[in-house]
């Protein structure tokens, strides 16, 4: 079973789930509502309980 | 004639008219549209085959290709495309499609020329993903997907291996594969071993066994060409590829072909994508898939899974129903039905009927079914044979009658599941049959002369 985290899009609000392989990594995330990338830690809110 | 994608709809418009709908309003299934027709028809409980006969393309532009869609979501259709009666569309479909994956057909090669996918070939910067009517699912899918199966080959032995999944449009000439079958991953992991390129090729678009054919549960060392010719009925035509030629075959009547490597190590961003649970699947890093061709017929026709939806719920549903009706009776010999319900979406529950009659019997029944679908699967619901498993009141029923809580609940755990539930890594059968160890009532009935005497058309008046 998959472990994940919830973000949200510092620019439009959107929250969506990621994978937990992608907390604290290196890789930019990809808003899915619009496009905006940014790294999970920019996330107002985060949810990885 | 060769089984395709256009023979098949043609026998739905003449067996199953009223299963057929055409949408021939321009539509843009990257704005949700596609999806939101389908929506508003699976609320009205209604799931016709739907073609939108004018979509546009990724570009915007209007599409020369129109998109089927729901093509699975009634098992009549499903019947149909295995060449199998539509009113034995139920357990006899399932039993059907559990022979056929235990039977091969070998492939047949066919020349360029005769193959319809070589009739319009893209290479290089003109094998844009962008020109295909790619379908936006759902509000917060990543991008538009195409649905449907991948195909690679193991460099090793030289067998092929197709399996349902999914590729997201990442930009020109680029798909991110969310590859998540055990079979692809280790052809992958060879590749990456040997640090070379893994050639691959998604179908999107070929006669609905074909996929019917790819959710088979086979062996790594399956050839999955000959598999399928068996669902087809008749050799899967194969024609070479346009990117390896003759040391990458390819199907030669499917509508739209496209080729492309993946490179140890380029990784995508994909997802969230609405899963066949009805959950987004959580923004993941994946392999990423350089297109190098893109084939197709000239009048091509892109097939879309309407996913976490009947549709999505029968093509792996069906596929698995066989199979544990199957495992459980060599196990037992006592089982009389197997169904996967819509409300575990296709794969996370079954309902087992047997021929109860030693205690222990309904849990080895739940165990055998588990450990034959052991990765999704996470409920096992087993009933007397009385019960008709196809009838989800009647097992629920089962459930609140026969069902000590204390008793017949077996909870297993630590045993993994692809899907991110609430159950997390437990696994669950529920005996609901009746107790053997007690005196219980019977269910009542009517005396069977009476109900074949009476005719309901011979006593109400219309």
């Amino acid at each position: 079973m998959e472990k994940i985290f919830w973000v949200t899009c510092p620019k439009c609000g959107c929250r969506y789930v990621c994978d937990y392989n992608l907390r604290h990594s290196k890789h930019q995330l990809v808003c899915p509502l619009c496009k905006h990338t940014f790294y999970d830690e920019e996330s107002p809110e985060i949810d990885d309980r | 004639m060769p089984k395709s994608l256009r023979n098949f709809l043609e026998q739905v418009k003449t067996q199953l008219p009223d299963q057929y709908v055409e949408v021939r309003r321009p539509i843009d299934p990257a704005k949700h549209e596609c999806t939101a027709i389908l929506e508003h028809l699976t609320r009205e409980q209604k799931f016709p085959l739907v073609k939108f006969v004018n979509p546009k393309n990724l570009r915007g532009e209007d599409s020369e290709m129109p998109i089927v869609s729901n093509v699975y979501a009634r098992r009549e259709r499903c019947a149909i495309a295995l060449d199998w009666p539509v009113d034995q569309a139920k357990q006899p479909l399932s039993l059907e499609y559990s022979r056929l994956r235990d039977e091969k057909i070998s492939p047949q090669v066919i020349s360029r020329d005769e193959a319809p996918v070589k009739e319009i070939v893209l290479r290089g910067a003109e094998a844009d993903p962008a020109l295909l009517p790619g379908v936006l699912h759902y509000e917060k899918d990543l991008c538009p997907v195409f649905t449907m199966t991948l195909i690679m080959k193991d460099p090793d032995t030289g067998i092929y291996d197709i399996s349902f999944i999914k590729t997201f449009y990442k930009g020109s000439q680029r798909l991110g594969c969310s590859i998540h079958s055990p079979h692809l991953e280790r052809i992958l992991d060879k590749y990456e071993k040997m640090g070379k390129p893994a050639p691959v090729v998604n179908v999107i678009g070929h006669h609905p066994a074909f996929y019917l054919g790819s959710m088979a549960l086979v062996p790594y060392d399956n050839d999955d060409y000959s598999t399928i010719g068996s669902f087809l009925r008749e050799p899967l035509r194969l024609v070479p590829s346009e990117t390896w030629g003759e040391d990458f075959m390819v199907p030669a009547d499917a509508e739209i072909l496209i080729e492309g490597e993946i490179v140890p190590g380029h990784k995508e961003l994909v997802d969230p994508f609405g899963e066949i649970t009805r959950h987004y699947q959580a923004q993941c890093l994946r392999q990423a898939m350089d297109v190098t061709a893109i084939t197709r017929r000239k009048d091509a026709i892109l097939m879309d899974i309407f996913s976490g939806h009947h549709d999505h719920w029968n093509l792996g549903g069906i596929a698995k129903e066989g199979s544990l009706y199957r495992a459980v009776d060599n196990k037992l010999g006592t089982v009389t039905g197997a169904h996967i319900p819509y409300s575990g979406c296709g794969t996370l529950s079954c309902y087992i009927s047997i021929d109860n009659k030693r205690d222990g019997d309904a849990k080895l029944a739940g165990l055998t079914a588990l450990l034959e679908n052991c990765h999704t699967l996470q409920l096992v619901v087993v009933v007397d044979k009385d019960i008709d498993v196809f009838n989800e009141q009647d097992v629920i029923w089962a459930v609140n009658t026969c069902c000590d809580f204390d008793r017949d609940i077996t909870i297993i755990e630590k045993m993994r599941s692809v899907f991110t539930m609430a159950l997390g890594q437990k696994k669950v059968i529920i005996d609901a049959t009746r107790p053997l160890d007690r005196a219980y009532p019977d269910c009542f009935k009517l005396p069977d002369s009476v109900m074949e005497r009476i005719k309901l058309d011979e006593w109400i008046e219309k």
